[in-house]
Order: structure tokens, then sequence, then C-alpha cells
């Protein structure tokens, strides 16, 4: 039996005197889409930067494949104890990030081989000739050759989901990958996005796109000051909310 | 046309010893710089107190004074432990502190100072997105410093190490006053020989212009790669 | 280590380095270097200011001139600058003969006026710079007014302009300090000076250099909190009022 590729148990994570996780778990199966939503200051972001360690937690365990990450306490907190682990562990799981993050000082193709080649340890010529089939895919292949400055937000934000694949990774992580762009732009990488999901990618989603929860998500997960408020299949989350936060979240106020 | 009376070749000399200690010391200073940076944004309390104190204390001193402070200092140091080596190891051993190298390690050593203080600002320049989307991509922190952190502080760090360098450069004058035959020492000797100081200061004066003038053409250029990226330009 | 302890011993008992004697010597090098960077800062700072109008001036032929002389003193070392006019000073004709001989026949005015030149040219260009930085909208409002370009730059943009130079300017008043160390080149005994003729006396360089490096420290230090007060007291107005 396939271990499951992401298990998150009893996260807790405080800045300073407030506790922004109060213990939450996620386990995603393979082929798994889970969309976090919940309003700002809810603790999602957190805890989608948490899954990878951009963020250390306080409290709880992150198990790839039943592989669980070693911690230690030092002075300045938890900490992990291996660095290996989690460079290797950030490998399985790329991020997208709600700026994109596309390194400034490298053109899009540059971006794309980047990890693939210090990371993953493959040729230039085999990482370039993936990046190709990529950036087909996300219809950048003209852009190739383009600085990140020179595209536009929805461009980017589609070459760095090219550079997310490029690592062939068993997790993808969404933080608000759309939060940042113009409304007309939105649908493009929306649809990269579901198709991503059709053909069966593990992704773990913080969004505020309801249509895209609705449609894609196995799981829609409720977050309300840093605890789950509601958890369960689209239909059930969204389409018969019980709490009244949650009814509240969902009705469009204009 | 310029009579330089024979000092031609010694001016010309001169000036190399100038170029190569400005070079040598930009290099430790450099490297020096990044230390420094990198200590005073570490956590580790005593690093950061090291790196405070070494810039604090290198801002606060005249350079003709640390100069000579290292340069007679290193001398007498230097020779008590050949007279250590000789009387008790018997090992005979006369090292001459050497004032090309008391110029390098000093002026290396002052600029390093500067260059962290600029180096520090520059990293901190570097937008946190471009380090965590590293990290998120399981680069290690050598490798996120090394192809990204880097080459993105460079367009940071650039305008201050052109400046300080163009301090520097100036500065290396400075060691002909330690006896090291730069082409100042030249001309200020040449000067009190002949009795005729503008025929030997101003073209030395005119020599650091053009350097001066060469090295602002190479940090535009150099500007402008780090600027790829960022921009039109 | 029976040469460290022997070594401290001797400090303590023998003290050969700072006698009465070489404390007078430390105490007539502070007062030279004060005198020397005091007054180079202060004429410095009188030229600097129509130069820096004169440097800001659309005219080229007014422009250009104080751009060539900030170039040079910038571009070039102090220590060049000095050696031109103390060993230059000589052939100005007539000089010799004249009653200011005795007066430049010493290191203390060539110094003084090499010192002058160059942070003048330093000066120049940091007010220029803070001419240049004047806020549009606040040149519009003199015009405005019906002030004419004099009174505009007396009332309006030289007074603005001098507190966004101030800390720019308190750097170059610690670079003076520094920098005055050179005239222990040229025989001055300044405070360098007078830790060279006690280090040649004794042949010991760390007292010597160390305590007036402790000196230097201390100036330096009293003209950073000199500047931040000025800059606290003369750029109040410019922090956002909290009530």
């Amino acid at each position: 039996m396939a271990a499951t590729p992401l298990e998150v148990r009893n996260i807790k994570k405080r800045f300073g005197d407030t506790e922004v996780l109060k213990g939450l778990s996620l386990e995603a199966q393979k082929g798994d889409v889970i969309t976090l939503i919940g309003a700002s200051g809810s603790g999602k972001s957190t805890f989608l930067r948490c899954m990878n360690l951009l963020e250390q937690p306080d409290e709880g365990e992150i198990i790839l494949h039943g592989d669980s990450i070693r911690f230690k306490q030092t002075r300045h907190g938890r900490e992990p104890a291996d660095m290996k682990q989690v460079v290797q562990m950030r490998a399985k799981l790329s991020m997208v990030f709600q700026n994109f993050n596309l390194w400034a000082h490298m053109t899009l193709l540059e971006n794309i081989i980047e990890a693939p080649i210090h990371v993953l340890g493959k040729s230039k010529k085999e990482a370039t000739e993936h990046a190709y089939v990529l950036l087909e895919r996300v219809g950048l292949t003209a852009r190739a050759h383009a600085y990140p400055a020179q595209m536009s937000g929805g461009q980017q934000q589609r070459g760095a989901i090219a550079r997310a694949l490029a690592m062939d990774p068993e997790v993808m992580l969404f933080d608000e990958p759309t939060s940042a762009l113009d409304p007309e732009l939105v649908g493009d990488v929306l649809k990269v996005m579901r198709d991503l999901a059709n053909e069966g990618r593990t992704m773990v989603v913080v969004t505020h796109e309801m249509s895209f929860a609705r449609d894609v998500s196995s799981q829609v997960i409720y977050l309300h000051q840093g605890l789950v408020e509601e958890a369960g299949t689209p239909g059930e989350v969204l389409g018969n909310p019980q709490s009244p936060r949650l009814k509240q979240f969902l009705t469009p106020n204009y | 046309m310029l009579d330089l009376q024979g000092y031609g070749p010694r001016l010309i000399e001169g000036a190399g010893v100038t170029v190569q200690l400005a070079v040598l010391s930009l290099l430790l200073a450099i490297t020096l710089g990044l230390f420094t940076a990198t200590a005073k944004m570490s956590r580790n309390w005593l690093l950061h107190g090291i790196a405070t104190v070494y810039t604090t204390l290198i801002r606060g001193v005249p350079d003709l004074v640390l100069m000579m402070l290292l340069f007679y200092g290193g001398q007498i140091g230097v020779n008590a432990i050949s007279d250590i080596l000789y009387y008790d190891f018997e090992i005979d051993l006369y090292i001459n502190f050497n004032a090309f190298a008391a110029g390098v390690l000093t002026i290396g050593f002052i600029f390093g100072a500067y260059m962290g203080e600029t180096f520090r600002g520059a990293f901190m320049a570097v937008d946190n997105g471009q380090v965590e989307a590293g990290k998120a991509y399981g680069m290690s922190s050598a490798l996120v410093f090394r192809r990204i952190r880097f080459p993105q502080m460079m367009r940071h760090a650039l305008p201050g190490l052109s400046n300080n360098w163009m301090v520097l450069l100036k500065t290396t004058a400075l060691v002909s006053v330690i006896g090291l035959t730069d082409m100042v020492r030249v001309a200020a000797e040449a000067s009190r020989a002949t009795h005729e100081p503008f025929v030997f200061l101003i073209p030395v004066a005119v020599a650091y212009l053009l350097i001066a003038s060469v090295s602002e053409w190479i940090f535009a250029r150099l500007q402008k790669r780090y600027d790829i990226g960022f921009g039109e330009h | 280590m029976p040469d460290i302890s022997a070594w401290f011993n001797d400090l303590l008992s023998g003290n050969l380095i700072f006698t009465p004697t070489t404390l007078g010597y430390y105490w007539t090098g502070l007062v030279t270097t004060t005198q020397l960077v005091f007054l180079s800062l202060v004429i410095g700072l009188v030229l600097a200011v129509p130069l820096a109008i004169m440097r800001s001036s659309r005219r080229k032929w007014i422009s250009l001139p104080v751009y060539v002389y900030t170039y040079v003193f910038r571009g070039t070392p102090l220590l060049v600058q000095l050696y031109i006019i103390y060993y230059g000073v000589v052939f100005f004709d007539g000089i010799q003969q004249s009653f200011l001989w005795p007066i430049f026949r010493e290191a203390f005015y060539p110094a003084l006026i090499a010192f002058t030149l160059n942070t003048a040219a330093y000066t120049t260009e940091i007010f220029r710079g803070a001419i240049k930085a004047t806020p549009k909208g606040e040149i519009e409002a003199a015009r405005a007014y019906g002030m004419s370009q004099g009174l505009m730059m007396r009332r309006i943009i030289i007074p603005s302009a001098f507190r966004r130079a101030l800390p720019a300017y308190g750097n170059e008043v610690i670079f003076m300090l520094h920098a005055s160390a050179i005239a222990s080149v040229v025989t001055l005994m300044d405070l360098t000076g007078a830790a060279r003729y006690v280090y040649s006396r004794f042949y010991t360089p760390f007292e010597p250099f160390l305590f007036v490096a402790l000196i230097y420290l201390c100036l330096t230090f009293a003209i950073l909190f000199f500047f931040r007060f000025l800059e606290k007291k003369l750029l109040a107005h410019l922090k956002p009022q909290t009530l």
C-alpha cells in the first residue's frame, strides 16, 4: 500500500502572543485536491506555509510518505533537526506563491530549469527539454526568454506554475495563486490549475475562488481563527453550510 | 614636453603598485564585507557583537592611525615571533613585515567595515519572496545564497561598492607614508629632490582621475549586467 | 608566560609612554588637530554655499568651472593635494619676500589651505544635491507669491537644503577629522604627529597609536552625537506628528 503523500497533524503556531493556528490537521491522498478557505486572518496561508516549513510550526507533525520531519528544541523555539531532510521534503512539495516570486534576475526558462538542475541534479539539456514541454502546456513558449518584469501578472503566475511542475512534485501547494492578479487574468491561471487537478495531481490550494473550490476540490476545509470550522466534500461544505459564520462567508455581500 | 628627469619609469612602477594595492585591498575588503554583513544579520549574538565592534571601531579611527598601528605594531609582533622561533626552537627565520602586505591588510581591513554596511543594506533590499521561492524548491541555504541572494544583492550593492572603491583608491596614497613606493611616494621624493613639485605631483593627480574614470566605466557596465530583469534600462 | 607579565610590570612601574612630557605632546596634537579641522570646516562651509549655488546654475559657464573644481578635488587623494600646496607654495612669485612668508613657511597654513579646498569641494556637492532635491511644489509656491530668484534662493531653497544636507554633512565632518591625520606627514604635530613622535622616541607603537585612536574615537562619537542632536532639533518638523 502506498503511503499518504502528505499528512500534517495538530499544527500549532503562535506569533508573539497570538495563537494563529490552534491545532490543524490534514491528509492529502494521491490525486486529492484540498482547498482551504476562510476570511483573511483565519490562518489558511500560515497553515500552508507550515507544510513546507517556510514557517516553523510550534507543535505538530509533518509526514511525507510515512516519513516524519524531525524537530529539535533550540533557544529560538522548535526547529528542524536535519535541514537535509527539510530540503529533500521541499523538493517534493513545490509551492506556487501569491506574488509569483519568479526570480527577477533570470529569464522564465532559467527560472524553470534552475531547481531541476541544482536541486534534482538533472542535466541542462534534459531540464530544458522538459521546460519547453511545460511552457507549451501553460501557453508561454513564446516568452521563454523574457524576464519576469517584462510579463503580465497572469503570465508570471502561469510561468511560476510551470516552474513548480518542473520539479515533478508529489504535492503542489498553492498560496492564493490568483489574489494578486487583475480579474481578467484570473481565468487563464484557473484553467491551468483545473487541468492539473483533472490529470490527477495532488494539490493543496488556499484560495478565494469559490467556483474553483466547488468544481475541482475533493475536499474543502473552512478555517476560522486557526481552527477547522467545517470540512468535507464541496457539496457538504459549500452546498450545505452548517455554521452561521460559514453561511455569512459564502454570501456574496455586494 | 613634460621632463620627468629620469623619474618616469619609477613613477610608472609606482602607479603599478597603486593599482595592485587597490585591487588586492578591494578583494580583501569584499570578502571581509560579506562575512561582516552575514555576521551582522545572524542571530548569533557573539558574531553580531564582533561585527558591530569591528565596524564601529574602524569607522571611528583615522585610516592612517590604523595603518601605522598595524604596520609598526605588526613589525614588532613579527620580530617577537621570530625571536621566539630563534631562541626557543633555534629556527633562524627573519621575517620582514612587508609594507605592501601591511598596506593590503590595513586597507582591506578598513574597507571591509564599509563594505559590510553596503552589503548588509543590499541583502536586506532583496525581496524575501525571492529567497522563499528558492527554499520552497528545496534549495539549501548555500545554494539560495549563490544562485539568488548574491546576484540579486549585487544590484543593490554596486552603487555603494563603486563609491567605496573610489574612496579606497585615494586611501592607497597613505601607504607612501609607511614606506611603500607607490606613485605618490615617488612623486613626493622627486619633488623634494628636484624642487619641481608640479612636474611630478600633477601627473600623479591626473593618473588618479584617469583610474577613477576607467573604474566608473567598468562599474556602469557591471550595473547594467546586474540590472538585467529589473525593469527597462 | 613570563614575557607578558614582565612587560606588564614594566608598563606600570617604569612608564615612559605616558609621562607629563608625552601627555603634553598629545595635548599639543589635540589642539592642532582641532584648530585645523575646525578652521578648514568653517572656511570650507563659507566657500561651499556660493559654490553650490553656482554649481546648480543652468548656465554652463557658471556651473562647469565649479564642477571641474569639485571633480578634481574629490577625485584625487588629499595627500597629493597637500603635497602640491606644501611643496608648491614657494613657487608663488615674491612670497618668500613678502610678510606672509613666516606664515606659509610653517606647515600649518599649507595644510589648512589643502584641507579647506578639499572639504569645500565635498561640501559643495553635498549642498548641490540638497538644493536639487528641493520639492518642486515649494519652488512653485514661491514663484506663485511673486518671489524673485534671489529671494527664493535665500528664503526658501537654502534653508530647506541646509536641513536636508545635515546628515551627509555630519559624515563629511567626521571624514575631515580622520583625513586631518595626514597633517603629520608634513611635519605637523597634530594628534597623529604626536603619536608618531612618541613612537619614534620609544619604539613602542601600541601605546601611542592606540591612545590617539581612542581620542579620535571619542571625537568621532562627540561629532556623531552633536549631529544627531542637531538633526533632531532641525528636522523635527519633517517627522509625522504624534498627538
